[in-house]
Order: structure tokens, then sequence, then C-alpha cells
């Protein structure tokens, strides 16, 4: 029973970074339509950014600052010589393009910061876990958990009650309309891929946190597909639940599954748990039916 | 992509010559030349190092042919393609290495060939398996399913379980000489060479006849339209679980092929990666036509080559870039895949078919 407690704090923990991972993606896709392959690297990328000013001295605060600045800026420009030109095209091609972008991302990532797994030194969070009642739980986790948490609200708060928020909210419900209220939509693309580049960047440098930061984060980032999918590919909510979710999972998976499947588990339980569940719900649990004529 | 026109003066006056692979006598004299150029003169003139290049494009364009009918022809996207070339590869090692073979099917080298048949169809099931979804989902959330065939096939199964087969550990190495088709022992590029272009053959033609057989058109038809395909009487389910196991079994062709190339297999050799790779193929290559899959292919794998060919000299004086060659590759396949798809969004077959087209219709293009 304890175990199972703990692997569900630790679960939550770590699903309320993917969560917020799976947010951004969630917001390019509902205001622009496209399938973002590319959310790992955007992980890596934000990750790398917020190491590198920390491990030059600032302040880590600052150093996530920073790297959110960049984030917004790579956004910015990502959209604008990539995406940009392939609005209205099919499906398949922009995904196509934001999986060469992984590459061209994954490309670069490694030539400037290399394969080997680096840390944050000094570590950010200390390193004794917390006593919560019966629970013991790491330290990084938790902060990590609340700054996914403070994050997310910040998100909300901001399409709920903001301007560019709610230009962006009306883009992704119905594109025509909002154009002819004069929300330019272009603007609302860039936007929505500044903030998803700055959420992952966040998510990476969290988890970054836990295990230390290397290529394989990227593939944590990717995680946010079946938390998406499973959450409903347009459901804001859905992502938040979906990220949770598939953390809760990958952690009690990892807990009791790998001793009758010793190995990687933990890594693909998410993907086999989606796989089957797209069986029952081909929408996921809060995505758009879409009705189809011909 | 639509037909090409004919020259001027050419006129089909029954179904045979309308149904007629090589319509015109030039057609037929053009691919003549092909193949002595394949058969003859590229053994002839190309060194070891060009052999190996072109056996490496037979391979892409094997494994991108399956990508092609899945993406290209049945609307079905895949991001997961390299499971089935590991599943073929694995399991043709398997049945060679571990499989009590009848002493005279050994001598006479009919093992390896009948590895390869049934590495394809148990690819080919296996990839029906990760099929099955399709009946019910599509588009984004069937590529997420795909993937899911890639993490689960290579990551975990042949990863975890298949590997530890016979206790050999992660890499299994397949001692000289026992990859032998008929009298042939393949040991040497050139021999694998031959066998490339014999299996790329067969497995075009194969594909192009299906394409034009009742499954290939029920495959065009849910890819235009899968609501109407229905309606006109297509067991969609039915017709993709068949696209997905072709496919696999072109994919499991591939894999069992490979390994005659390879000194060892393991799941590094069919990482995600791969199965993005094979789709950036298609798409630089065009999307919807099996010259896609084989111009994308040479293109990839040639430009990735001459790209090899620019830095080495350069690696003397900076030892650093050897190691960074990788990653280079990796960003300039993106940068293409971007560039192609913006630029030039119907590949080089459709270049392909404007060339010929204007030839065909020259002097009078209208």
């Amino acid at each position: 029973m304890e175990l199972f407690l703990m692997t569900l704090t630790t679960g939550i923990m770590v699903g309320g970074i993917y969560a917020l991972i799976a947010l951004g993606w969630v917001l390019i896709y509902k205001c622009s339509g496209v399938l973002n392959l590319a959310m790992g690297e955007l992980t890596l990328i934000g990750a790398y950014v917020s190491l590198s000013f920390y491990s030059m001295g600032i302040p880590f605060l600052l150093a996530l600052l920073f790297s959110l600045i960049i984030g917004f800026i790579l956004g910015i420009l990502t959209e604008r010589i990539f995406l940009d030109r392939l609005i209205g095209e099919p499906i398949l091609t922009v995904i196509m393009v934001t999986v060469g972008l992984s590459f061209f991302f994954r490309g670069i990532v490694e030539l400037i910061w290399g394969t080997d797994t680096r840390v944050f030194t000094p570590p950010v969070f200390p390193l004794e876990p917390i006593h919560i009642g019966p629970l013991i739980v790491g330290q990084v986790y938790l902060w990590s958990f609340v700054a996914a948490i403070i994050l997310l609200c910040i998100f909300v708060v901001f399409f709920q009650y903001t301007r560019w928020g709610l230009a962006m909210q009306a883009t992704a419900d119905d594109e025509m309309a909002a154009l002819s209220l004069g929300v330019s939509a272009r603007f609302v693309y860039a936007t929505a891929w500044a903030i998803a580049f700055m959420a992952a960047g966040v998510g990476g440098t969290l988890l970054g946190n836990i295990n230390g930061l290397n290529i394989s984060v990227g593939y944590l980032g990717l995680l946010v597909l079946p938390a998406v999918v499973l959450g409903g590919l347009n459901s804001v909510p859905g992502a938040i639940m979906g990220g949770i979710i598939i953390g809760v999972l990958q952690n009690l998976s990892g807990a009791y599954l790998d001793r009758y499947f010793p190995g990687g588990v933990k890594e693909i339980a998410p993907f086999v748990f989606m796989a089957v569940f797209l069986l029952f719900k081909p929408y996921g649990l809060w995505g758009w039916e879409r009705i189809e004529r011909v | 992509m639509s037909t090409t026109f004919l020259p001027c003066g050419v006129y089909h006056e029954n179904y045979p010559q309308d149904h007629a692979w090589w319509q015109t006598k030039f057609v037929k004299g053009k691919m003549i030349l092909l193949f002595l150029l394949v058969f003859v003169v590229i053994p002839l003139l190309a060194d070891a190092y060009w052999i190996s290049v072109c056996n490496q494009i037979g391979y892409t364009i094997l494994g991108a042919l399956g990508v092609q009918l899945l993406i290209g022809y049945c609307g079905q996207v895949t991001l997961g393609h390299a499971a089935f070339l590991a599943v073929g590869a694995y399991t043709s090692t398997l049945l060679i290495l571990e499989f009590p073979w009848p002493k005279f099917l050994i001598d006479w080298g009919i093992a390896y060939p009948i590895s390869i048949v049934i590495a394809a169809v148990v690819a080919g099931i296996w990839s029906v398996l990760f099929g099955l979804p399709s009946a019910k989902v599509k588009g984004f959330y069937l590529i997420l399913t795909t993937m899911a065939a890639q993490f689960i096939t290579v990551d975990f199964v042949i990863t975890q379980y298949v590997s530890q087969i016979g206790g050999r550990g992660q890499a299994f190495s397949l001692p000289p000489g026992t990859i032998k088709i008929g009298p042939w022992v393949i040991d040497s590029d050139q021999k694998v060479y031959f066998m490339m272009l014999i299996l790329v053959i067969m497995c075009v033609i194969g594909l192009a006849n299906l394409l034009r057989s009742r499954a290939g058109r029920a495959w065009v038809a849910i890819r235009d339209n899968d609501i109407s395909a229905e309606v006109m009487g297509i067991n969609i389910v039915k017709y993709k679980l068949l696209a997905f196991f072709v496919a696999g079994f072109i994919g499991g062709i591939a894999g069992a092929f490979w390994i005659s190339n390879l000194a060892a297999i393991s799941p590094e050799h069919f990482p995600w990666f791969w199965s993005l790779w094979l789709v950036g193929v298609i798409l630089i290559g065009g999307v919807g036509s099996i010259h896609g899959a084989i111009f994308g292919s040479i293109f990839m794998v040639v430009v990735m080559e001459l790209l090899q060919l620019a830095i080495m000299p350069l690696a003397d004086t900076y030892p650093k870039l050897l190691m960074d060659f990788l990653f280079i590759k990796e960003a300039a396949f993106g940068l293409a895949i971007c560039a192609f798809l913006i630029f030039e969004p119907n590949g080089l077959a459709y270049r392909w078919w404007q060339i010929k087209n204007y030839f065909n219709l020259w002097p009078f293009s209208y």
C-alpha cells in the first residue's frame, strides 16, 4: 500500500510536468491545427538553454526566465520561417515539417551540447526528501510539481482574462469568425508557438532537474503525445488530465509490472495503454468527435 | 499524379496495349538501357564504396516502398515502419541461427531464401496487428498507434526478449558463410548488390501490379475519401489491413535482405529515426508514386554520402567534426525535409513526370 501511494504521488508530480508540456502542444493544435511532433526537441532546447545559463552562475529563476525569453524568440522564429507558409496544406505535410524540425533541432542540440548527461550543479532543489505523513517525496518532485501547477494556473488565467489569450481562444474556436473580428491569426499562431516553446522549456528544465539532462529527456517530452491523445487532441483540461494520467501510469507500471516484464516497461507503458485505449475511445477522453460527411 | 501523356501519333487499339507496362518502343529501349546500367555498367565501373552506397539505396527503396504504399496509396500515415524491418531482420536471423534446418536445405542454399519469405510473412502479420486500430481511428490518432508499434516492437520486445534468445547478448552476429543463396555465398558487396537488385525489381513489379488491381484501386479510393469508398462497396477494414500486411511484407523482405550486409544485427539498427527517415524519403521523392520512393531513396542516400565526402577532408583539421557528422547529418536531413515540403511539396517524382511530359508533347506542349 505504501509503495502504491508513493508511486502514485510521484506519478502525479511528474505528470504535472507532462501536463505543462502537453498544454503547449494542445495550444498549437487548437490555434493552428498543427500536430507538433517536435515537442521532445522543444523540451530539450529549453532545458539545455536554462542549464547553460545556470552553469554560468546565474540564479536558477533568472536562468529560467532567460530560457523563457529565448524560447519565446525561437518559437516566433520557427513559426515565421517554417510553419507560416504551410497554413492550409494537407495534414501530413504539416506533421512532416514538424518531424523535419525535430531532426533539425535535435542535430543542433547535439552539436552544441553533446550527448553526455549533464546535471544542474549545484543542485537547484535540496536533495533531502520530505516526509508528508507516511509518504516520502523527493523535494525535486515536489517543487517541480508546484512550479508546474503555478505555470498551469498562469496559462489558464492568461487564456481566460487577457486580450491575447482571448484572441487565441477565438482563433481556436473559429478562425474565420476571429479574422472577421479583427484578430490577427498570424499573430496568434506565432504566440501559440512561442508559448509552446516556453512551456516545453520549463517542463524540460524541471525534468532535467530530476534525472539529469541528456537526449533522452527529449523522449520524455515525446510522452506528451500519449498524454494529449488520451485527453483528446483539442481539450485543454484533457491535456492536463492526460499528462497526470500518463505520469501515474508510467510510475505504477514501473513499480508493479517491472517484475514480470523486466526492462523498459516504464518507457513503453504509456504507448501501449494509449494504443489499447484508442480502440475503445477513438477520440480520447474529451476530444471532439468529428462527424464526417462526404 | 496522373498518367503520362502519350507521344504524338501513338494510339491504343486494344486493351492489352492499354495495359502494357512499356507502351512504346522508346520506353522499351529506355528500360533495357536502365537494366543494362544497373546490371552491367554499375557493377563493372563502381568501386566497392559506391557499390555499398548502392546497397544502401536499395535497402532504403525496399523500406520506403512499404511506407509509400501505406502513406501514398492508402493514406494511413505510419511512423513506425522500422519496427517491421526489425521484425523481418530478426525473424530471418533467428531462423538461420536457431532453426534445425535439414542438412540438404543448407547445402542447396535454400535456407536463407526460405527464411526471407517467412520473415516477410511474420513482419506482415505483425504489421496487421498494429494496423488493427486503423479500423477505428484515423489521422493523428493512428499516427500515434504506429509510433507505439515502433516503441513496443524495437525498444521493448526485441531489445528485452528476442535479443535474449540463444544467450548471445545484444547483437546477433552471423557467422560468415551462413547467408547463402543456391550455390552463392553472399559475402561481398557485389553479391549483395545483385541480390538487392533482384529483390528491388521483384518488389517494385509486385507492388506496381498490385496497385493496378482491385486492391490498389480500393486503396486509392480509401486514401481519397474513405467514406465514399465504403459507400461504393469497398470493405475498408479489410483493405486497410491488407495494405498494412503488404507494407509489412515488403518491410520484412527489406529487413531480411539487410542482414546479408551486416556482420551483426542489433536493435540499434532500427531506431525510430529510421522510421521517420523512410517517411522523409517518400516525401522528398513524392507521395503517391513508386518513382517517388526510388527517387527519394537515391536522392537522400547520395546527398548524405556527398555531405560526408565534403566534410571528411575538413576532419583532418577539425577532428571533432568527425564525431559531429552524425548530428550534422540529422540536422541536414531535417532541413531537407522542411525545404522540400515548403518549396517542392510534390516531390522529385512530380518533376520527373513534368520532364517526361515535356518531351512527349514536344514541340506542341498544349
